[in-house]
Formats: structure tokens, C-alpha cells, sequence
């Protein structure tokens, strides 16, 4: 990750009936390019809605590591 | 002038007038075009992985764009075909900032930034226009445009935030910006006015320079670049472009048109015994 860089969680939903689901992250320097690269990259479905909000905004609840932590076998991978 | 008039083909148009928005429609059509394919340029290897697959996204919707524009123009007697992928250099009406490619990130960024969104407000000024083909396309191309925009601006602030990263936009922007001033016409541009007073367009050459310093302004200004300034809340570029030679028609200010190796990627003449149609 870039100098100045966050990572961006995005979540969208298809309808406006639907809850949201967690599509993936995106790393941007602010909110304008978090939003667009959010947008442009997670494309697969015609979003009712999406959102994005920075990872260390989200506070875990019932463990003690930070949110979004992979087990360590899938964090190998990425 | 009446509110009824509404055009729905090119044959409704006077003929003046037809052959004004014609050349508009062409004029869009090659900017879009070609800044697709300028930002085709940066896909591998531009500065971040999501900048790269912004830059095909935005990609896409050019050469989307692009196409719906030469296709309107059949309309107006003109073969897409033709204008698509048989035309020499001199024939294209694509800004001289597109002729060659962007040398490094800060000319894309300026690309992005202040050639696309003049060519927003150019189409923004269409989106309740008389001549309904254009105004039915307008509203999503506008859509998918706001996010280019914000690609932009989201850059700049980055750049902004270093003194180096804000002089190599000094120097990137300061061309571009200039050809982007002097792109909508002098300020009493008799075209412009044209196609403005028959509700083709909502504003004239000066009004549609107004609307786009508005937007871009204090942007480039929001990290110092000395481009613009604000005086009782308006903007007014700091640099008044030279007029010689501009043609309101082809909306270029000299002869010329794209470099060799750009004309044969934008007519696809690698692919040309392929095309079928």
C-alpha cells in the first residue's frame, strides 16, 4: 500500500429490498478516489446502492483482533 | 423561439443548423474516442492497481460514448463506418492535447480532469436539448462522467499534498489548461450562439467556459496551481488563450490532427481485413 494510503470496505446491495453484502476493499488516499475505485472495481452486478467506508472505522465486537483480519492460511494467500 | 420546437431527426433541423450540430456531434464523438484510448494508455501501469482499472472503466465509457455519437451521426448523412475508420489526420476534430500521447500521470490527470469535464459541460449543455436523439443519451453519459470527475479531483488532492507531486502538475496542467479554455470558442462565438438560441444548447461559448471554470477551478486551485482565480465568487482563468486560426467548427486552433501511431490505433488499421461490417 501506497504512502497516505487506507484500505476502503465496500458494501452494496442490488435492490433497495436487499441488506447490504460486503463486496470487497479497495485502497485509495481519500474518500473521492475510495468511492470511484470502489465503483469502478466491484462492477460485477447493476448496484441499487454502494458504500464505502474507511477499515479502521469498523470496531470488532465479540473477538480481539481488528476487523476484516483473515484466518492466517487465507493471509498467506493474498 | 417557441418551447413546442422539438426536433427528432437531423431532416427537422434547418439546415444551418444541421450542418452546426453536425460538426458538434463529430467534434464530441473524436474527443471521445481518442480520450479512450488515452486512457486505454494507463491501464498497465499506472501509479495504484484501482488506478489502473479506473482507467479502463473510464476507457470503456469513452469508447462508449465515442460510438454512440458517430453512430447519431448517420442521421445526419454522414457514414460512421467512414468516420470510424477510414478518415486521414486532418479530418479529425479531436483537441490538439490528444494528438500524442500522455507522457507521464499528470498529463492524464489533466486529461482527466480538465479536458473530460469540458467535455461534460459541453454535453450537460444538451441534456434538455431541442434535438431529442442527444437529449436522450446525455443523462447516463453524465452519470458514468461523475465518476471521472471525481477520479480527478481525487488525484489532485493527492498530488496536492506534496510540493513535488504539485509541480509536476504545474507543469502537466498549464497546456492543458489553456487548450481547454480556448476549446468552448471566443466568448461571442457566432456557432455557439447558433445552437444555443434554437435550444440545441443552454449556453454559449462564454457561458459554457463559466460553467466549466465553476467545476475545474477550484479544484486545481484547492492545491495552488495558479490557473484560475476567484473574484466575487466567480472564476476567471488567469490565462487568455491565443485565437489564432481556431475554427468553431473542427474546435481546434490550428492545422493538424493525431500523430501517425495514434491514427492507426484509432482507425484500427491493424485490424482493418477483420471488419465486417
Amino acid at each position: 500500500m501506497s504512502e497516505g494510503d487506507r484500505l476502503w470496505e465496500v458494501f452494496a446491495r442490488r435492490k433497495r429490498a436487499d441488506h447490504f453484502e460486503h463486496v470487497g476493499c479497495v485502497e485509495a488516499p481519500n474518500p473521492d478516489l475510495g468511492r470511484v475505485y470502489a465503483w469502478q472495481t466491484y462492477d460485477e452486478a447493476k448496484w441499487f446502492e454502494m458504500i464505502v467506508a474507511p477499515r479502521d472505522a469498523f470496531h470488532c465486537v465479540n473477538r480481539p483482533e481488528q476487523p476484516f483480519t483473515l484466518h492466517p492460511s487465507a493471509e498467506a494467500l493474498t | 423561439m417557441t418551447e413546442e420546437v422539438k426536433y427528432t431527426k437531423a431532416a427537422d433541423l434547418p439546415e444551418e443548423l444541421r450542418e452546426h450540430l453536425g460538426a458538434l456531434i463529430l467534434v464530441l464523438a473524436d474527443n471521445k474516442r481518442l480520450l479512450g484510448m488515452r486512457y486505454s494508455d494507463w491501464i498497465l501501469g499506472a501509479p495504484a492497481l484501482e488506478a489502473g482499472i479506473a482507467c479502463s472503466a473510464m476507457a470503456q465509457d469513452e469508447w462508449g460514448h465515442g460510438r454512440i455519437f458517430y453512430a447519431m451521426l448517420r442521421d445526419f448523412g454522414q457514414d460512421p463506418n467512414r468516420l470510424e475508420h477510414e478518415r486521414e489526420s486532418s479530418e479529425y476534430r479531436s483537441i490538439e492535447l490528444l494528438d500524442g500521447p500522455a507522457e507521464d500521470w499528470t498529463e492524464l490527470l489533466a486529461l482527466n480532469l480538465l479536458l473530460d469535464s469540458a467535455l461534460s459541460v459541453q454535453f450537460e449543455a444538451m441534456a434538455d436539448s431541442r434535438f431529442e436523439p442527444v437529449h436522450y443519451k446525455v443523462s447516463k453519459l453524465l452519470d458514468e462522467e461523475r465518476f471521472h470527475f471525481e477520479h480527478g479531483r481525487g488525484w489532485v488532492a493527492r498530488l496536492g499534498s506534496t510540493e513535488a507531486g504539485r509541480e509536476a502538475m504545474q507543469k502537466a496542467f498549464a497546456p492543458a489548461w489553456e487548450a481547454c479554455v480556448r476549446w468552448f470558442g471566443p466568448d461571442d462565438d457566432g456557432v455557439a450562439r447558433r445552437l444555443r438560441d434554437a435550444g440545441i444548447t443552454d449556453k454559449d461559448a462564454a457561458g459554457l467556459r463559466a460553467r466549466w471554470l465553476e467545476r475545474v477551478a477550484p479544484v486545481v486551485e484547492s492545491v495552488g496551481l495558479g490557473l484560475a482565480e476567484a473574484s466575487n465568487g466567480t472564476w476567471r482563468s488567469s490565462v487568455e488563450p491565443a485565437w489564432d486560426g481556431w475554427d468553431s467548427d473542427v474546435r481546434r486552433g490550428r492545422e493538424g490532427g493525431p500523430d501517425a501511431e495514434t491514427l492507426v490505433r484509432v482507425r484500427g488499421d491493424k485490424n482493418r481485413p477483420l471488419l465486417m461490417d
